[in-house]
């Protein structure tokens, strides 16, 4: 059997629904786990999940990524386990540098919380083996700075290599630059979101019109440890 | 307020001789109002506050009622309008801080919260300022505490333009047999934990115990500053210390700060205290006075068994929360502190916990005939297409999404109807059961400003109301009473009415009233006051989530039904206001009864899913009930007038507009239909079939089959979802 940690800094606040999500929706074997406690040997797969890491001092994610929990998670790269960041997990990942290109503050520099449809492109690796190309996923978001930037140059060279996940026409709530809403390291082993999953993981919280597609993210991932990617 | 004469030599006689400058600011701070409730206390035992189901009622910093077997659910309201008219960002956070500690208090999870802002015209700029500042202070600090913001109230009125009524409230949840109720005794220890304490919110209840003064800017010491993550920190280790059973007690150090924490428990338990002052963590260096009386946000006292120190520290320690021992509980009554090795202060502790109640003179002011004044020479009606437009675009009426979209109302995966879709907000236990909780907070400061005793009353009724429409049965409320002055008996004479008002149909319906809050002093510096508010926050128990109900149409063709009888009562409505800018008349009248009857009525049909949508009748009457359910359905619907059920009615508008109680609007499951209407005659409930929803691109209102008014669906929902935006946006 394999075991997720679902890794938690000071500040970290989704971390119990991600745990929900992955026990009982999904009978994942997960546990949370202090950043101070958090070493790479004992997990198979890793999620970072939303909140305010360190109440977002600095930039969202900044401290957090400077902690010895994060040398881990370079480790973690090095072997071929799967790290999934969704929100400020997401910014955490881009901080270390684990991820290429910045969150900024949302263009209308308010807090933004609301469903929105994302297509995923190149789907690849273990967070999004289930999922097909071009195919329409929806989820809520909830941030303040989710606006992606990247040059140009990277992302030609980098970003149109590697997984991506953007928001449908009409549903960038932030201003993100080419509707960006997650992005993935060349192999998918390494995947980023601003959308959260496990708010769109069970029929019963799905809000009116929007269906349930966070949960294939995690399926993805039962599936792939089962099978490979 | 600053201590007056008699107060001083009342204090004198207590200690039998001059004060400390220490013990004198205690004193000013544990007798303040905000802190003693001097002024209200007395009225406060006209509210019905006992129930079957309360565990505990008003006294401890939450209550707690139980809501399913083993489950409690601890709620509470707060208001912070002072800190939010001087510093709209931090005094609205730690407003948001304040109460969540409350429910902390009891061990409880906190798992909601609700906001009533009622404030400004956006178009005035200092309103707008405050407006912008008091949204994103919630949103800043709700969102990274991690506990969701579900639903709340909103209101503009330019009477709010300087002074705003922010009112908080927060739901949490426990296990029966994990809620914290142990006693503290002789010898067990003293902590303080969290933030350190600084010199932000000196005396900040007292501030809030007199009026703004002109330059209020200079009070700006008064208000306290937030940290979010440390209350997150605070929240986590709360529910590792109850789980493990390491502390005894717990209390908030809010209003009043160390003082009031120490001399209302040291009070409660019939103990007294020895306190080491240079023993508490700080942040700057203070004086023995500062740290007695400072309001610094994000610390709780926690009482701790001597033998369990060393628990608590190992889970302090690893969450990196500060804390510090800095006394004992002693069985003598005094309260004794010290500041290295000097005693600055020996006082009993229930003498400085319970000033003598003041029973303030009460007296109507001449502003209430117009809460008496009959309606007969109303102008004559203009184009009802317009009127709707009018209403269903006033800032009340309109979406509130520029407000709901910056806070996280979906963190904790419990909410299952989210702001904008529901009459209230449902959350889910997750438990593994279907079970559920409904929550919403309710005023209407026009009502209470006509006529505070059926206005208050009628708060209490739309709570009623609006956790019945969502399936949910109600189960107790809280009421936090924003009124002016107290030293004046035209101002104290609203809160008398409204207290009375509440406590009236709340013994009607059978809602207990578990707690709730007073504030006073809510006027400009030219002394005049705001209009009186009664809020009212309520939860109600859900049994089958699966049942829930929205209030967004569904499916074209189904019936549309009204439930209820309208009379013609235009009186404080939002439609004069709006469209005539006439705020007089005699409100709704409060119907307990057919409160009673309708409630159980569509609670049953609901249950027995006859109905799949529902919304209460309040502001805005008929139309702008009808028009929420096609917007947020993005359906159209056709309704005829002449169908709705009426008493009395002489004019069309009073159809449309008035804001009759004890109504509901429902769409009906058409193959239930005739059961749904023996239901009705079973339990004496009035309903008209007034129409169907229909798959197209307009909204109709007939009057004997012809067209009254028809509106372009999708133009309406993009003026209602966009006006709130543009007025607080534009507003400039």
């Amino acid at each position: 059997m394999f075991k997720v940690a679902i890794l938690k800094f000071p500040g970290t606040n989704c971390d119990e629904d991600v745990h929900h999500v992955l026990k009982n929706i999904l009978s994942i074997d997960s546990e949370i786990v202090w950043y101070k406690r958090f070493s790479i040997n004992d997990w198979d797969a890793i999620v970072i999940p939303g909140g305010f890491s360190y109440g977002d001092w600095l930039r969202a994610g900044a401290i957090a990524s400077r902690t010895p929990a994060i040398e881990e998670l370079i480790n973690a790269r090095d072997r071929e386990i799967p790290v999934l960041g969704i929100c400020n997990g997401f910014q955490i990942l881009v901080e270390a540098g684990l991820l290429p290109g910045a969150l900024l503050s949302n263009e209308n520099g308010r807090f933004v919380c609301r469903w929105v449809r994302t297509y995923v492109e190149r789907p690849r690796g273990p967070w999004l083996s289930l999922v097909e190309e071009g195919q329409e996923v929806h989820m809520p978001v909830a941030h303040g700075e989710g606006r992606y930037y990247i040059d140009e140059e990277n992302y030609r060279n980098i970003l149109l290599r590697s997984p991506i996940i953007r928001y449908a026409k009409g549903d960038n709530p932030n201003g993100s630059i080419y509707d960006i809403a997650g992005v993935a390291s060349e192999n998918g082993l390494i995947l980023g979101l601003m959308p959260h999953p496990e708010r769109a993981s069970e029929s019963v919280l799905v809000f009116r019109n929007f269906r349930s597609d966070g949960r294939i993210i995690f399926e993805s991932l039962v599936y792939s440890l089962k099978r490979g990617w | 307020m600053p201590l007056d004469k008699d107060e001083i030599k009342e204090i004198k006689k207590i200690l039998g001789r001059e004060p400390t400058v220490e013990e004198l600011a205690m004193f000013e701070a544990q007798w303040s109002e905000h802190c003693s409730y001097k002024s209200s206390r007395l009225l406060l035992k006209l509210l019905p506050t006992e129930g079957k189901h309360v565990i505990i009622g008003p006294g401890r910093d939450a209550p707690a009622v139980e809501i399913f077997k083993n489950w409690v659910v601890v709620f509470k309201i707060e208001s912070h309008n002072h800190p939010s008219a001087v510093d709209p960002y931090n005094g609205a956070a730690t407003g948001v801080g304040g109460i969540v500690r409350d429910i902390l208090s009891l061990g409880a999870k906190p798992i909601a919260l609700l906001d009533m802002l009622y404030m400004g015209n956006p178009r005035n700029s200092h309103a707008n300022w405050l407006i912008r500042g008091i949204v994103k202070g919630i949103s800043d600090y709700g969102n990274r505490i991690g506990i969701p913001t579900v639903a709340g109230d909103t209101w503009f009125d330019d009477v709010f333009n300087s002074q705003p009524l922010v009112n908080v409230a927060c739901v949490g949840l426990a296990k029966f047999d994990k809620v914290i109720l142990s006693s503290p005794r002789p010898r067990d220890l003293i902590v303080i934990m969290g933030n350190t304490t600084g010199r932000d919110g000196l005396l900040g209840s007292s501030f809030a115990s007199k009026p703004l003064a002109e330059d209020v800017d200079k009070d700006i010491g008064a208000v306290q500053v937030g940290d979010p993550l440390t209350e997150k920190l605070l929240i986590d280790v709360i529910q590792i210390l109850v789980d493990k059973g390491v502390v005894k007690y717990i209390k908030d150090l809010g209003g009043g700060g160390l003082t009031t924490a120490i001399c209302e428990t040291a009070s409660d338990y019939n103990l007294g205290v020895v306190i080491y002052l240079d023993k508490l963590h700080t942040r700057q260096s203070l004086t023995p006075l500062e740290l007695l009386v400072s309001e610094s946000q994000e610390r709780m006292l926690l009482v701790v068994d001597p033998e369990k120190i060393e628990d608590l520290a190992e889970v302090l320690n690893e969450y990196d929360v500060l804390y510090s021992v800095i006394g004992y509980f002693t069985d003598d009554g005094l309260i004794k502190i010290f500041y290295n090795n000097v005693k600055v202060a020996e006082v009993p502790a229930r003498e400085l916990a319970n000033p003598r109640p003041i029973r303030r003179e009460s007296k109507p002011s001449l502003d209430v005939l117009k809460g008496l004044k009959p309606l007969y020479k109303l102008p004559p009606e203009s184009s009802y297409e317009e009127a709707i437009v009018k209403v269903l675009t006033s800032p009340n009426v309109a979406s509130k999404r520029w407000i709901y979209e910056q806070y996280d109302h979906e963190v904790g995966i419990r909410t299952l109807i989210k702001p904008g879709y529901g009459d209230a907000a449902v959350l889910r236990l997750l438990d593994g059961s279907r079970r559920g909780i409904a929550v919403k907070g309710d005023a209407n400061p026009r009502y209470t400003y006509l006529d505070p005793f059926n206005g208050a009353a009628n708060a209490v009724a739309e709570c009623f109301r609006n956790l019945v429409a969502v399936g949910s049965k109600p189960l107790a409320i809280v009421d936090q009473l924003n009124a002016g002055n107290p030293e004046k008996p035209e101002h104290f004479w609203y809160f008398e009415m409204m207290i009375k008002g509440v406590a009236w149909i709340a013994e009607e319906l059978k809602l207990p009233v578990v707690g709730g809050k007073v504030s006073f002093y809510n006027e400009d510096h030219t002394g005049k006051q705001i209009k009186p508010t009664a809020t009212i926050v309520g939860v109600g128990k859900v049994y089958d989530v699966s049942k829930i109900t929205g209030f967004d149409f569904k499916e074209d063709g189904s019936y549309i039904a009204v439930i209820g009888v309208t009379y013609p009562e235009l009186g404080g409505s939002e439609y004069l206001s709006r469209v005539y800018g006439i705020e007089e008349g005699e409100i709704p009248k409060p119907r307990p009864s057919s409160e009673i009857r309708n409630g159980r009525f569509v609670y049953k049909s609901i249950k027995l899913g006859f109905v799949k949508t529902v919304h209460d009748v309040s502001l805005g009457g008929l139309v702008s009930t009808l028009m929420e359910m096609a917007i947020a359905g993005r359906i159209g619907f056709e309704v005829d007038i002449d169908r709705v059920f009426a008493r009395g009615v002489q004019r069309i508008d009073e159809i449309l507009f008035s804001e009759t109680q004890a109504r509901y609007i429902v769409e009906v499951e058409n193959k239930y239909l005739n059961k749904f209407l023996e239901l009705a005659d079973k339990l004496g409930a009035r309903v008209s079939i007034v129409g169907r929803v229909r798959d197209i691109p307009n909204i109709v209102f007939l009057k004997n089959s012809k067209i009254l008014a028809k509106l372009d669906l999708a133009n309406i929902i993009n003026l209602y979802n966009r006006v709130l935006e543009e007025e607080i946006e534009g507003g400039i």
